[in-house]
């Protein structure tokens, strides 16, 4: 799928350490349970991975430009809640989908509005919206669940593609179309450009504002997708659903070695950091881990990995 | 190779932890409940284990990191299934979320206790998911139980204030339930706020205080747990109301205990959760030799005052 030069990039990139370390953790796990290297469990690890890997991708490209997106989490919450009430009204299916994917969308976009037109910090942009989205989402369910959705919004999670689960078919191919937009086009480079030095490439023409703006739109898109997957894994729309995960995300987005300073980084990093994490929390049950040493473990790796990151980095510097 | 490294060293580190006992041999089952950040759960942990141990079968205790995740608790009933685990106890953090993950236990032909908190039939019964048996308290009499305490003690007349639960959380509800029953059946008593703490103490300290600055006039407090009711507590005392203001908590632990001896709470409903753990593994052990259980095993409860 991948052409040999990108290959290429990737053995020889910052990715390749991440990819060994997934590789470690696996091999570790194969030897330590019998349970963790069947098919079953693999395509379970795979799917436990795409909650968080959806929204990762939306906080890659934010972070790319140096900014955060705190607000995914409650997102995730607040486009379920209007997914899950389009449905309760009788709404068909593609119209429910495409009100929650619109609200994440334009969520996303009223944060990237703050952060350009109104010069917020990113930060604290997005940490309003985290608690107003939170509210709202509360508001308009009244703080309770909406449960039970017609089986083809429940296909979406549990349906099969080709023998593969469809949220990982849909998690897998929405990377494809982030890793195609970050390398093969000119926003891509843009996105880049702007966490590499945001006022040089303002200077050199490029429209940063609206630039910012289209990319905290794709954030909440990835979270309001990421709400229709829970949606339909969980048949039910849960107005306190999502809490923490803005910090999973840019966990994943961490481990997979994009820098939070901005300019560098890649969703393919970010893939294999959502894997790493998921197969951490796997392995961790299987081996009937208490749930205590599981939040050291995690905390853990995500330091262990920035560290890592760090180290290599001054070694590139150093090289050249 | 320093990332690899450090992987290696924390898989060692945590099948270290795994090596001490042979898992291979005994019967593996598992306990998932809500969280492990509540003295309930840890007490029904407490129980399972002691009864595992005395029976010689394996026993894995799993829990979100947060009561309100359905999601992580899912995932972690999915990787149990994929575990192999031999009887899968549930305490389920969504009564109507967590039936896809019973389901998938049905079809990997692992019998499903619900311990403490109910499955929802309705959402079950259309997945054509089955529940072997629920051990648990009848919630929605204790609450009924907390209510009619309440108007015994203010002689029948009060302005009421409740701390619900997480919304939509079957046990929370249930007990809501018995309680806004016995509040309507005495005309005396009137409800002037309830508003949601999700269970948490930090939650229902804020909340209690927000209710105290818009009904200073509330003479009586129910919350759906103890963990709230002693952070409602701490706001009544930091308001000065710690004499006029009777609190009403629900599940009796320690800390709980210890302020109705101290004469800082009223009361509060006992449920047993070291028994529920006890006789869930108990009946594991039970279906592991093949026996039926009956499909509904109430444990007792009680009024602490």
């Amino acid at each position: 799928m991948l052409s040999r030069a990108t290959w290429r990039r990737i053995v020889a990139g910052r990715e390749a350490g991440t990819l060994l370390g997934l590789a470690v953790l696996c091999i570790g796990l194969w030897i330590a349970t019998p349970f963790f290297a069947t098919a079953a469990n693999l395509a379970n690890v795979a799917e436990q991975s795409v909650i968080v890997g959806v929204i990762a991708i939306g906080m890659t490209c934010v972070i790319l430009t140096g900014g955060i997106d705190l607000s995914v989490g409650s997102l995730v919450a607040l486009t379920g809640v209007v997914i899950g009430m389009a449905l309760q009204r009788g709404l068909p299916v593609a119209i429910a989908v495409l009100s929650g994917l619109l609200t994440g969308a334009a969520a996303g976009a009223i944060n990237g509005v703050m952060i350009t037109a109104g010069r917020l910090p990113p930060f604290i942009a997005t940490l309003g919206m985290m608690s107003v989205a939170r509210g709202v989402a509360l508001l308009l369910s009244d703080g309770r669940p909406i449960a039970g959705f017609p089986a083809s919004l429940r296909m979406i999670a549990t349906g099969d593609v080709a023998g593969m689960p469809a949220p990982v078919v849909l998690m897998l191919a929405l990377y494809a179309v982030a890793y195609v937009l970050l390398t093969r086009t000119v926003f891509g480079r843009y996105l880049y450009a702007i966490g590499g030095n945001e006022e040089a490439t303002a200077l050199a023409g490029v429209n940063v504002p609206r630039q910012k703006v289209i990319t905290y739109a794709i954030s909440g898109l990835a979270a309001a997708t990421c709400a229709l997957l829970l949606v339909a894994r969980l048949n039910s729309a849960q107005p306190v659903a999502g809490i923490g995960y803005e910090l999973d995300a840019i966990a994943a987005v961490v481990i997979g070695g994009t820098s939070l300073l901005g300019g560098s980084g890649s969703v393919i990093g970010t893939l294999i950091g959502a894997l790493i994490m998921s197969v951490l929390r796997n392995g961790l049950n299987l081996l009937g881990v208490s749930s205590y040493l599981q939040q050291v473990a995690i905390g853990i790796v995500i330091i262990a990995a920035v560290l890592i990151d760090m180290a290599l980095r001054r070694r590139v510097h150093r090289s050249t | 190779m320093l990332a690899a490294a450090a992987l290696v060293a924390l898989a060692g580190i945590v099948s270290g932890c795994n090596r001490g006992t042979d898992a291979t041999a005994r019967p593996t089952v598992a306990l998932v409940v809500k969280t492990l950040n509540n003295q309930f759960f840890i007490d029904m942990e407490a129980g399972a284990r002691a009864a595992a141990d005395s029976l010689g079968i394996e026993l894995i205790v799993q829990a979100p990191e947060r009561e309100i995740d359905v999601e992580r608790q899912m995932q972690i009933v999915e990787n149990l299934i994929q575990r192999q685990v031999k009887v899968l106890m549930l305490v389920p953090n969504g009564s109507k979320e967590i039936v896809p993950a019973v389901v998938k236990a049905n079809a990997a032909k692992i019998p499903v206790i619900a311990v403490d908190t109910r499955v929802d039939a309705a959402a079950l019964a259309a997945a054509g998911g089955t529940v072997t048996t629920f051990i648990g308290s009848d919630n929605e009499d204790g609450g009924r139980m907390a209510g009619a305490f309440l108007i015994e003690r203010l002689g029948g007349t009060a302005k009421v204030a409740v701390l619900e639960g997480v919304p939509g959380h079957e046990t929370a509800d249930a007990r809501l339930r018995g309680f806004r029953k016995a509040m309507a059946a005495a005309s005396g008593m009137q409800v002037v706020a309830s508003q949601p703490a999700n269970m948490e103490r930090d939650m229902a300290f804020t909340v209690t205080q927000n209710i105290l600055q818009a009904h200073p006039e509330i003479t009586a407090l129910f919350a759906c747990n103890d963990v709230m009711a002693l952070g409602a507590l701490e706001a009544i005392a930091a308001a000065g109301k710690a004499a006029a203001v009777s609190v009403v908590g629900f599940d009796a632990q320690d800390d709980a205990r210890k302020a109705i001896t101290e004469k800082r709470m009223a009361g509060t409903i006992a449920q047993n959760p070291r028994e529920m753990g006890r006789l869930a593994v108990l009946t594991a052990h039970r279906l592991l030799k093949g026996e039926t259980v009956a499909a509904e095993q109430p444990v007792a409860i009680s009024l602490v005052k």
